[in-house]
């Protein structure tokens, strides 16, 4: 089966059109998302994100590189037969009601008007519009044109999603019925492709995750991977001077004291094996050892601010 | 095909939820019924004995006959209409394009498997529908009220739309082009009725080209009457189609091959122009 989302080597460079100057809005990414996967796209503004969304979905043209879905290239219309799109701050026409707005974008992915007879009223019931069916989207709140823009990214059954900010201006209790949403579209094969500057939303929904910085892959991998500690540790332990606190850092490790614990890092577990026999052997009594584990949010500041030094908004090219 | 119908019944949809397509109606009936109470004829066995336009006896002369006054006016008001009908349809639909591209709706209907062309064509087809339809109205609703007043047919006069609508074709392809460059309505409506009103005075090239002073501004202005369209002689094609046989020499006369051909190619070129700008546009 062909992989649902693929990008390699995806460059766009935007170039000023009466100064010369250009920018690199994405240099040399590299992505992949399969089936029944949801992959969060996290990145501070500028680090290309919406650019590798749009990219993939053809509505802006790659620099170098190649971006694919299912396998056909984005530049091709066919390739979108089965993706759906909720952009950000997107704008359905006014005039039209919830209904009329599923038999446009839904005829315009092909389907016929028996189908979307079938299709619409399910979906609406689904993102809890049934009520306003026949209502223009002008009306709408925020979180009600937020919940059947999903509706139309839906409508014609799609087996990948390409999401922006899916949940933004929608309500706790619409959140959740988002996040279950997606969650059951994941379970039945669905590939999921979030971009959202809402770390808590990202760490509970998504498989795994990409942190973008300047166009560039800062890191990828589960939430698990991204956010384990690794060689962090809480030390809790009575006798320990001085005199022991510089035998540890001889070894290499790292160790701070702080509000009555010690922060400890070291290479890997036969270093922190080596460290314990040492605290025991100078009279130390250990009480606790812990694994440090980094939220995501301590993940993606510390990637932001390690590339700081390159800028926000793309590097010049 | 189906996303394409979708698009062009969208432009019909938009047009009358925006009050454009009302709005554009409503001026039409207007339009019609002030004519329909404007224009009064004495008509006594089959020949004209009076005549009155809004309350004013118009003298007939001696040998005017039913026919010829309405042969007169059917060609004389096709030229009106010549504007009117262009002017209407720029106004109703300058802003298909522009409105297309804004953030934040382009994104949704460029994700849909549909391509960039065909999508920019359907718009441009949902266009000509529209206008061809309030064509119809106000040509067919004119032709009706002269019959009705009349008793005579005259079904050239109904031909005349077809002209009108070809003009229009030409002028809504710059419009896009414009639209696609400028994302801007109003900028699309000045440059296309400058265009409009530009193409009209180079109908007297072989005048304006004698007075200036260089060769080659002299052949820029010749080259600019066979680039752009024919708008003064697409007029005098409209009157001169309508009065058929009876049309004055000076009317008739025309190279109707050269007119229409290099105004089909100015739209042809301005749409394929347009299209290539807008597929290869990022967003």
């Amino acid at each position: 089966m062909a992989i649902p989302i693929e990008a390699q080597g995806l460059r766009k460079v935007y170039r000023s059109r009466w100064r010369g100057r250009s920018v690199a809005a994405l240099d040399g990414l590299d992505l992949r998302v399969e089936p029944g996967e949801v992959f969060g796209l996290l990145g501070p503004n500028g680090a290309g994100k919406t650019t590798t969304v749009k990219i993939l979905l053809g509505l802006t043209h790659p620099s170098a590189g190649e971006a694919r879905l299912f396998g056909r290239p984005s530049s091709d219309p066919e390739s979108r037969r089965r993706v759906g799109y909720l952009p950000e701050g997107h704008r359905f026409p006014g005039y039209l009601t919830a209904r009329q707005t599923l038999s446009i974008f839904g005829r315009m992915s092909g389907m016929d008007r028996a189908a979307l007879d079938r299709r619409a009223p399910a979906l609406l019931e689904r993102v809890r519009l049934s009520d306003w069916a026949d209502v223009r989207v002008k009306k709408f709140s925020k979180g009600m044109t937020q919940r059947l823009g999903l509706a139309a990214a839906l409508v014609h059954d799609p087996d990948v999603l390409l999401l922006d900010e899916p949940t933004d201006g929608v309500d706790p209790v619409g959140r959740r019925e988002i996040r279950d949403l997606l969650q059951e579209e994941a379970a039945r094969g669905k590939a999921i492709l979030l971009n959202s500057h809402l770390l808590s939303e990202i760490e509970r929904m998504c498989s795994r995750v990409a942190v973008l910085r300047a166009g560039r892959l800062a890191a990828e991998g589960s939430i698990e991977e991204l956010t384990a500690g690794g060689s962090r540790y809480r030390l809790v332990a009575s006798g320990v001077d001085e005199r022991l606190l510089a035998a540890f850092r001889e070894t290499g490790a790292t160790i701070e004291r702080v509000n009555g614990h010690f922060d400890l890092t070291a290479r890997d577990v036969d270093h922190v094996n080596a460290l314990v026999d040492r605290l025991r052997a100078g009279g130390g009594k250990l009480q606790e050892l812990s694994p440090v584990r980094s939220s995501l949010e301590d993940v993606f500041v510390g990637l932001v601010r390690a590339g700081s030094g390159r800028g926000e908004g793309g590097v010049p090219a | 095909m189906r996303a394409f119908t979708a698009s062009v019944q969208e432009v019909f949809r938009e047009a009358a939820a925006r009050w454009t397509l009302i709005a554009y109606f409503a001026l039409s009936s207007l339009f019609i019924l002030i004519f329909a109470c404007a224009v009064n004829l004495d008509i006594v066995n089959g020949a004209l004995a009076g005549a009155k336009l809004f309350g004013h006896s118009v003298d007939l002369g001696h040998r005017l006959t039913v026919d010829h006054l309405v042969l007169g006016f059917e060609s004389g008001f096709s030229g009106f209409l010549y504007f009117l009908g262009t002017f209407l349809a720029l106004f109703a639909t300058a802003h298909l394009v522009p409105r297309l591209q804004e953030k934040g709706t382009i994104d949704l209907y460029l994700s849909r498997p549909v391509g960039r062309v065909p999508l920019l064509l359907s718009r441009y087809a949902g266009g000509l529908l529209l206008a061809a339809a309030n064509l119809v109205y106000l040509i067919g609703a004119m032709w009706l009220i002269v019959v009705w007043k009349t008793r005579v047919l005259h079904p050239r006069f109904l031909l005349s739309g077809l002209v009108i609508l070809f003009t229009f074709a030409a002028l809504l392809a710059f419009a896009f082009l414009v639209g696609v460059v400028t994302s801007s309505t109003g900028v699309s409506l000045m440059a296309t009725y400058a265009l409009f009103f530009f193409g009209a005075a180079l109908a007297t090239h072989d005048r304006i080209a004698a007075a200036v002073s260089t060769e080659l501004s002299a052949r820029i202005i010749q080259g600019l009457y066979w680039a752009l369209p024919k708008t003064a002689e697409l007029l005098q094609a409209t009157v001169a189609l309508v009065a058929g046989e009876e049309a004055p020499e000076r009317l008739a006369r025309f190279d109707a091959l050269g007119v229409y051909g290099s105004t089909a190619a100015f739209a042809i070129a301005a749409l394929a122009l347009a299209s290539w700008l807008f597929s290869r546009k990022d967003f």
